[in-house]
């Protein structure tokens, strides 16, 4: 309350988001355009996940979902910050005000919808199961039963064999959740699990990097939709993403970026 | 100044809503989630491999206080006391993390992360002990070892005799010091996938996306823990120096 | 009794003994004075190899201590010392410090060194203090202790080292009367000693030493009367 006038601002800002629920407008909107939308955004991800998001040679955070983002920015007319933070930390750090939009290769669920609102989906990720070159055993995610399983703490893989949780596909997994999704494919290689369960896009990645130790099992299991997650009740900046994200889809970009980023979303492709 | 009462009418409403808010969040994190349960494992996790590495890190802290001693004795480094030395160097020397992960990606390959915890924390605790038993014991009297020997007792009785229960009250509450850092050290085991304390934290937030409630919780569970532990120690403490009024 | 041929001792460069030869029989009472870094303390540290000599030969009672073939330990318990700083074992009471070694060792059982013990410490007149810790014990009633537990090994030769010079002055009497009383029993005694009436009216030998040797010695009369030596007549002005 040191400034009257940016009180006044804040107040016109709730009036202008209307209801009561209380919508966290982030700090951006201090440098706030004519339109409502703010000029720069700051953008949570967690580059740890090629090619979605990943360090470049320059240990600038790069990827398919940065170039994406990036585009979404220049079309919807805002300027875009990246962040990179632990991928439990993201929407944490979006609540808090942090950040005010998080690109992470993010799964659009109904539970995570009831913190935070979610873009159109911009890709479709299928989580795959990447066993040992000579396992014959596992096919699909029904065999994981009775297995030890290893998976990146948080993510769609875990929650899919984790027995109870609502997008549960498989019971009765030993799962052992680790920090990051190399090192649960280090266990792997290690034989010290039986399988992993990951984003097909990380997994090539892997196998890629060990062909003769592992390989991907593919399965429809789970499939799911990723979107650009944003603090709930911005509406005004989820259509202006929407309608970036729209004609970047209409126009043959989404396409071209996913070539470029090497973003298949089958194994064979 | 009509505007301002109302911004203090709103904060006091979003204040009640705050608190319903959070009475929603714990709820969900200890009651909806079973936070209770995983906190209750994590704790025994976290007990369990602290006493274990506890009981290593002495028995290992002992054995270099021994082989670092003979320098002592014989006045020069010998080549049991050139290795000790190395070894708490490196122990030192380098993040209990990455020392975890040698453990138990290398060492163990992926296999019985619970034993590779123990035994990394266990290897290293022990390079403090040692450090704690060794300054304990030179912290006697010189004069203490010439006595004993010019008695004819030999180097292994003076110290069994008149040296150690000497050291005793200046290593015990150094050892406790120690053991208090080592179970909140033990807290990176939840890096190799172990569900600890810190680790029933984290699942608790990447399935409700809610950090504040768990961390906190982790907090106060390792409080209490620290709080009963330095209490025990204390009383220990106490009970050392009434037997011992000299 | 004692032999000691050609001691040196050497702290890297610093050279404290410069060939020490002496010998002491059965039943004298040797003191040793001498201005500080003369190297009288060492010499004494020498005899039980508290200091490693240099070089040279030490034989206490037919006993090479200087062999590295004799056990040092079982040498030891032989050749009794009295510490400037005491050093009684705080962690033990009073009969416990005077019973630990011949317990300990296996000479003595448990009851045997326990009255043997309490003799002792009544000789010395501390037999009140048994049970008591030595910190509650006043300087030369510890000093006291720490022979009493020195003469519970039943040792041929008592060595001293300074053994008043950490007292306060009202204290050194009881101390230097034990001492006394024990020379008059017949112990063979070497005392590294700043106590002149001490050492006139009780040794039966004097020896002055500076710069790491022997520079006289002889009867206490003769040298604290008739001193020969330049250093010992500059010595033994400045101290009578």
């Amino acid at each position: 309350m040191k400034k009257f006038g940016k009180v006044v601002a804040v107040m016109m800002t709730a009036v202008m988001l209307l209801s009561g629920c209380g919508g966290t407008t982030g700090t951006s909107t201090e440098n706030g355009t004519s339109s409502g939308l703010p000029a720069k955004v700051v953008v949570g991800t967690n580059a740890e996940f090629p090619p979605f998001e990943y360090m470049d040679d320059n240990g600038q955070p790069d990827g398919f979902d940065m170039a994406l983002i990036k585009e979404v920015g220049k079309r919807a007319g805002f300027e875009v910050e990246i962040k990179n933070m632990d991928f439990d930390a993201l929407l944490m750090s979006m609540s808090t005000g942090g950040i005010d939009m998080v690109i992470a290769g993010m799964t659009a669920t109904e539970e995570k919808e009831k913190q935070v609102d979610f873009s159109d989906p911009y890709f479709d990720a299928k989580q795959v199961i990447i066993v040992k070159q000579d396992n014959n055993e596992i096919k699909t995610f029904d065999d994981l039963s009775g297995k030890k399983v290893a998976v990146q703490q948080g993510t769609t893989g875990d929650l899919s064999v984790t027995e109870g949780d609502p997008t549960c596909v498989v019971n009765g997994v030993d799962v052992k959740r680790m920090n990051k999704g190399a090192d649960a494919v280090v266990d792997l290689i290690n034989g010290g699990v039986d399988a992993v369960v990951i984003d097909l896009l990380p997994a090539k990645e892997f196998v890629e990097a060990h062909p003769d130790d592992i390989k991907i099992v593919e399965d429809n299991a789970v499939v799911e939709h990723y979107a650009i997650a944003m603090p709930k009740g911005s509406d005004e900046l989820k259509k202006a993403v929407n309608d970036a994200l729209a004609s970047i889809k209409e126009d043959g970009t989404l396409d071209q970026l996913k070539e470029q980023y090497d973003a298949t979303e089958t194994v064979n492709k | 100044m009509n505007g301002l009462m109302g911004i203090g009418f709103f904060s006091l409403l979003s204040n009640q809503s705050w608190f319903a808010e959070w009475g929603g969040k714990i709820y969900n994190a200890w009651i909806n989630m079973n936070g209770w349960k995983l906190f209750l494992n994590g704790l025994k996790v976290t007990l369990g491999v602290s006493a274990v590495a506890v009981i290593i890190g002495v028995a290992i802290g002992f054995i270099l206080a021994l082989m670092k001693l003979t320098e002592a004795k014989k006045g020069k480094r010998t080549v049991l006391s050139t290795l000790a030395g190395i070894y708490i160097d490196i122990i030192r020397g380098t993040p209990s993390l990455v020392q975890l992960f040698i453990m138990y990606f290398i060492v163990f390959k992926s296999h019985m992360s619970l034993m590779a915890g123990m035994l990394a924390f266990g290897l290293n605790s022990g390079a403090y002990v040692a450090e704690i038993i060794r300054g304990g014991i030179l912290s006697v009297n010189k004069g203490q070892m010439e006595a004993g020997r010019s008695l004819g007792l030999s180097y292994g009785m003076t110290m069994r005799y008149v040296i150690v229960p000497q050291a005793i009250k200046t290593i015990l509450p150094a050892l406790g010091n120690e053991f208090i850092v080592l179970v909140k050290e033990t807290s990176v085991i939840s890096f190799i996938g172990v569900v600890d304390i810190m680790k029933s934290g984290q699942f608790l937030i990447s399935r409700t996306y809610e950090p504040f409630v768990p961390y906190i919780s982790i907090a106060v569970v390792y409080y209490v823990i620290i709080k009963i532990l330095s209490l025990l120690l204390n009383a220990f403490e106490r009970r050392l120096r009434r037997n011992d009024t000299r | 009794m004692i032999h000691v041929k050609n001691l040196h001792k050497h702290f890297g460069k610093l050279k404290v003994l410069n060939g020490i030869d002496i010998h002491i029989k059965k039943g004298e009472c040797v003191c040793v004075i001498g201005p500080s870094g003369s190297g009288k303390s060492t010499f004494l540290r020498c005899l039980n190899l508290l200091e490693v000599p240099t070089d040279g030969e030490i034989i206490i009672d037919g006993i090479n201590a200087t062999d590295k073939k004799t056990n040092i330990d079982t040498f030891r318990r032989d050749v009794g010392m009295v510490f400037q700083q005491f050093n009684l074992f705080p962690n033990l009471n009073i009969i416990d410090n005077v019973t630990l070694a011949p317990v300990k060792l296996g000479i003595l059982s448990k009851q045997e060194a326990e009255k043997k013990g309490m003799e002792l410490l009544e000789r010395v007149g501390v037999g009140s203090k048994a049970k008591n810790y030595p910190t509650q014990l006043s300087g030369g009633q510890q000093q006291r202790v720490a022979i009493a537990r020195a003469l519970c090994m039943s040792p041929n030769v008592m060595l001293f080292d300074e053994p008043t010079s950490a007292l306060d002055p009202e204290m050194v009497g009881e101390v230097l009367d034990v001492m006394k009383q024990l020379a008059e029993e017949g112990m063979t005694m070497v005392v590294v000693t700043h106590e002149m009436g001490f050492a006139r009216e009780v040794a039966d030998r004097v020896v002055f030493m500076d710069g790491g040797v022997i520079v006289e010695e002889g009867y206490p009369r003769d040298v604290f009367g008739n001193p020969q030596n330049e250093r010992t007549k500059a010595f033994l002005s400045k101290v009578l």
